[in-house]
């Protein structure tokens, strides 16, 4: 067996990276380093916006957005689900009503084995109903048509929006506006960010939407996690200074070595 | 173990997958390169498992609305609509499955489905239109520094696009592209470096257990 010829070097950051970031993670849980996140306005908003809903009497709808649990985009969907924990929480401790509609079948069961957890560890089982978390369809547009329909028919106080978002994102961050909604929503699908900031109060910028879990919990193998993307990070910006500079000389070492 | 299984399942299913593509030629004491591995045992139970979370949502589409139905709630008519075209397109596609020979039920079926679905997201995505006409005007209100620059640039790349900003000042698309090439490219790359690395942490947080919330608990 042997590594595929151009994934050697990708093969080699893998277990770098993998290795930084255990370490980091067990050098946090240790006590031996404690990260400290930066204030993120859009996570620290969304306890306001539950509360806003609970005092209208209003719903609060929460999306995954419409990526499945499989692919490069799954992470977006697993870190949806760990805000998603979090506002359950809210709901309960609140009495606020949460609506979660999902488009992935496969999502369907994570969220309400999520939901439903949430309710039952703050002692609250009674507030989960049938139809607490919905499938609508696994078309993207008659999915955001069955999201606009929930808004105007229920007019929720608050539209939280977490996870990959296509073409829907302004549909539905619009819909959310023009009912009245408070917004949060993230993502790390690039070409979307742009809506999200121009129609919602606060918004996750790509790798935000990861560090929430870590924000809201406050668990050290998260926080360690966290702080081992920001190593991660130094080195790549490091490489790219080497490269610009190396590449400015006429000198390829670099690419050579990347291309292995 | 309501933990511990489905964390093995993660860890030793992650892990295979993350070496398929890395790797080539057979695994020792196995004999089977890894991309065998997914595609002839794992592959066909991702579908198995997508069919029966297909099956869950129907179940569970279908029971919500047949509340409304039998508790009349607002709106509940198109609890009856939606019921129905649901009842509708699974008797007909059991039917085109179980006579494959009948090529005109065939035909029939991907004609309902196109010239109903295909139409109505159509005009879904057209709503997005209007919908960035409103948005943008929200966000292009100059209430504060981070506002005005967005919409300073914002005018400058669409005059810049237009055929008219060439013709006002020859300076427009230069500036129009230099915006897209250096400020905006620079942004982009970073939260693409950055979202990349934070999916990575993330992945890697699940295969070791260590991210649990999409199970139900921390």
């Amino acid at each position: 067996m042997s590594i595929v010829k151009g994934n050697l070097f990708g093969f080699y950051a893998l277990i770098v990276c993998s290795l930084l970031i255990v370490a980091v993670i067990r050098a946090t849980k240790a006590g031996k380093f404690t990260p400290v996140l930066r204030r993120i306005a859009g996570l620290e908003a969304i306890e306001e916006s539950i509360g806003r809903a609970t005092e209208m009497g209003k719903p609060i709808h929460f999306s995954p957005g419409i990526a499945d649990i499989t692919g490069s985009d799954a992470p977006q969907t697993f870190a949806a689900l760990e805000v998603l924990a979090y506002v359950t929480g809210l709901s309960a401790k609140y009495d606020a009503d949460l609506i979660v509609t999902i488009r992935i079948p496969n999502v369907l069961p994570l969220a309400q084995e999520v939901v439903q957890q949430g309710y039952m560890a703050a002692g609250k089982a009674d507030m989960y109903k049938e139809d607490t978390v919905r499938f609508l369809s696994n078309e993207q547009f008659a999915y955001i048509a069955g999201v606009l329909g929930i808004f105007a028919r229920q007019k929720v106080a608050a539209n939280i929006m977490i996870g990959g978002f296509w073409a829907e994102s302004l549909l539905m961050a619009e819909g959310g506006a023009q009912a009245g909604a408070i917004q949060v929503a993230g993502t790390a699908n690039m070409h979307q960010i742009p809506f999200f900031v121009a129609a919602c109060d606060y918004t996750l910028i790509g790798e935000e939407i990861y560090a929430a879990g870590a924000y809201l919990s406050q668990d050290k193998n998260k926080l360690g996690s966290i702080a081992a993307q920001d190593y991660i990070k130094l080195a790549l910006i490091a490489m790219v200074f080497v490269g610009a500079a190396m590449a400015t000389s006429g000198s390829q070492w670099l690419v050579k070595v990347m291309s292995k | 173990m309501r933990r511990e299984i489905p964390f093995i399942i993660t860890l030793v299913v992650g892990l295979v997958f993350l070496l398929a593509p890395l790797t080539a030629g057979n695994i020792p004491l196995v004999g089977q390169p890894f991309s065998f591995i997914t595609a002839t045992y794992f592959s066909p139970w991702t579908t198995i498992v997508a069919a029966f979370a297909t099956g869950l949502a129907s179940v569970n589409l279908l029971r919500i609305h047949a509340n409304s139905i039998s508790r009349k709630r607002a709106g509940w008519y198109n609890s009856v609509a939606l019921v129905f075209a649901l009842a509708f397109f699974f008797v007909y596609r059991t039917a085109v499955e179980l006579l494959p020979a009948n090529k005109a039920l065939a035909a029939g079926y991907a004609n309902y489905f196109n010239n109903i679905l295909s139409p109505l997201s159509a005009a879904m995505f057209a709503v997005l239109a209007f919908y960035i006409a409103s948005a943008s005007y929200r966000a292009f209100r100059a209430r504060s520094l981070e506002a005005t620059v967005l919409l300073v640039a914002a005018v400058l790349v669409m005059i810049g696009a237009a055929p008219i900003g060439a013709e006002i000042w020859d300076q427009f698309p230069v500036i129009q592209r230099w915006l897209l090439a250096v400020p905006n490219m620079v942004g982009q790359r970073s939260i693409i470096i950055g979202a990349a690395i934070g999916g990575f942490a993330t992945s890697l947080r699940i295969l070791l257990g260590l991210e649990r919330g999409h199970l139900g608990g921390e």
